[in-house]
């Protein structure tokens, strides 16, 4: 498999199958780890780096998983190929910008992405659709054990796992969910929900994780502490505390439209659909924030004709690697805007809204 | 007893060098020593001293000067990226990095997850499954061996004691 074969196909963490899926899209848990024989990423050198590189690649490709597994050699893509693993969530920003031997492991589903000398040595990654961290947490914790019986990890008794920033030290476990919270928006009571949510030590970010804007309603939310509690302590506040919350304070918005201002919720919902049939020109901010609208129409009822899998798939293919890669030719400005437009209508334009 | 080379005051200083295989000898009286460059002045008034000592260990919180003999990281580098070298930093700057893990991790200072079955040094819970599995692949080796040796009363307590655990797993 390769990052051609990815373009086409959408992964499993946007099928929208998983539980909660109308307000949780997707549930992700990252493990951060560092093979002990060598010293972190800002003071290994170029030898140490392709051989930790070289050695992680080889274990990565020689586990046994349920699903197989492809590797991406950073090195070996552009600049596009890459941007399209960030817009599929399947490396981060950073990766992409880096330097050097790297890589990123990812399962034929899209379910498992390993990153190689990010900021630590080994970033795993589970991402599942709807509500799922138990079980991302059980396949990362055995692909972890997996790991570690040819790798030894960096780990001291008090610290726990060590990496290269504090940030990540004990479990390296950062717990994120990403939420679509468009009736909170619209009713304005995002801000008491972010404030709630600095109040417990979560961090809230945008789409695309740490230093990206929340864009279309889309939020991300992980725990900031990794040391000090233990991995299922961590995953249990978000299933038992945190979740329920913001589901209660989202749902509860959301009847208040549809019950107080239906009038108001389905003009916008009618001026998403119109902009997005008709629009010719769309920018890709543009393109979320109308889409994060219809998306709220089809899981009320308010549109039928549609379904949450199509929507989605236009979140991902009208992202600006996606688009070029689809139509096989770089586009920048207006050509950009133009296409992004041309295939919206072509999509939607079959569906009677 | 010897007298000072130089000036023939009885010598406190005895100094043995030798270069090139060659031996030799030197006496010196105390001010000759110290004129020569051999010893310090002992004289160092008791004030100054105290004065020393405590501007050296009043430098010690915030500004180490070492770095890792393994990564070359200080503590200034650490402080400018927020990123630490290797995993040794960990117990180099453990005292400094204290207050800061505090900080960034909501006041926790211990570990409390998962533990790696191969980290050198940390003992385990150990797992009875496994614990019996390597105590009957130990009886195995032995087994094979007594029977090799022709041992055969220890063959067969051996044998009979793998029975026993095979029938209780």
């Amino acid at each position: 498999m390769t990052i051609d074969d990815l373009t086409g196909q959408t992964g499993e963490w946007l099928a929208e199958t998983g539980p909660q899926h109308d307000i949780i899209v997707s549930s992700r848990v990252r493990l951060a780890r560092n093979v002990a024989a060598f010293p972190f990423m800002s003071k290994a050198n170029r030898t140490q780096r392709a051989e930790l590189h070289a050695v992680c690649r080889e274990r990565l490709l020689e586990v046994p998983l349920a699903r197989p597994v492809f590797y991406v050699d950073m090195d070996q893509t552009n600049e596009v190929e890459r941007q399209l693993l960030v817009e599929r969530h399947l490396i981060s920003k950073q990766h992409a910008a880096g330097e050097g031997a790297r890589g990123v492991a990812i399962s034929t589903d899209e379910a498992l992405s390993v990153m190689v000398n990010e900021e630590d040595h080994l970033r795993l990654q589970v991402l599942r659709s709807g509500l799922q961290l138990k079980e991302c947490w059980a396949e990362a914790d055995k692909l972890d054990d997996q790991l570690q019986e040819t790798l030894d990890y960096a780990f001291n008794q008090r610290f726990g796992y060590l990496t290269a920033c504090p940030t990540n030290l004990g479990t390296g476990l950062r717990v994120s969910v990403m939420l679509h919270l468009p009736a909170l928006k619209l009713t304005g009571d995002i801000e008491k929900v972010f404030r709630a949510a600095k109040d417990m030590h979560l961090a809230v970010r945008g789409l695309y994780g740490e230093g990206t804007e929340a864009i279309g309603d889309f939020y991300q939310i992980s725990n900031q502490t990794t040391l000090g509690r233990s991995e299922n302590e961590i995953l249990d506040e978000f299933k038992d505390v945190i979740i329920p919350r913001i589901i209660m304070a989202e749902t509860q918005a959301r009847s208040i439209l549809e019950n107080e201002r239906p009038l108001a919720l389905d003009d916008r919902i009618g001026r998403a659909i119109g902009v997005l049939k008709h629009a010719r020109l769309l920018s890709s901010e543009e393109t979320l924030f109308f889409l994060s609208h219809l998306r709220l129409g089809v899981v009320l009822k308010r549109v039928t004709g549609l379904d949450l899998a199509t929507i989605n798939q236009l979140f991902l293919q009208t992202q600006p690697a996606h688009l070029q890669r689809h139509l096989k030719k770089p586009l920048d400005g207006d050509a950009r805007k133009a296409a992004r437009a041309e295939f919206v209508r072509a999509r939607l334009g079959k569906n009677n809204l | 007893m010897f007298a000072c080379e130089r000036c023939s005051k009885p010598a406190t200083v005895h100094l043995t060098e030798i270069s090139g295989g060659k031996r030799t000898e030197i006496h010196l009286c105390d001010a000759c020593a110290q004129e020569a460059g051999y010893v310090q002045q002992a004289h160092v008034p008791i004030n100054e001293l105290l004065n020393q000592f405590l501007k050296a260990h009043a430098q010690v919180p915030d500004t180490p000067v070492t770095s890792c003999p393994d990564c070359g990281l200080t503590w200034q580098e650490f402080k400018d990226s927020g990123l630490l070298g290797c995993a040794k930093d960990y117990d180099l700057f453990e005292a400094q990095l204290k207050g800061v893990v505090e900080r960034a991790q909501q006041d926790a200072t211990h570990h409390t997850g998962k533990v790696p079955l191969r980290a050198a040094g940390v003992k385990r819970a150990e797992d009875p499954v496994k614990l019996r599995q390597a105590e009957l692949a130990r009886l195995r080796k032995d087994l094979a061996r007594a029977v090799a040796e022709e041992s055969y009363e220890k063959a067969a307590r051996l044998r009979d004691q793998i029975k026993t655990m095979e029938g209780a797993a």
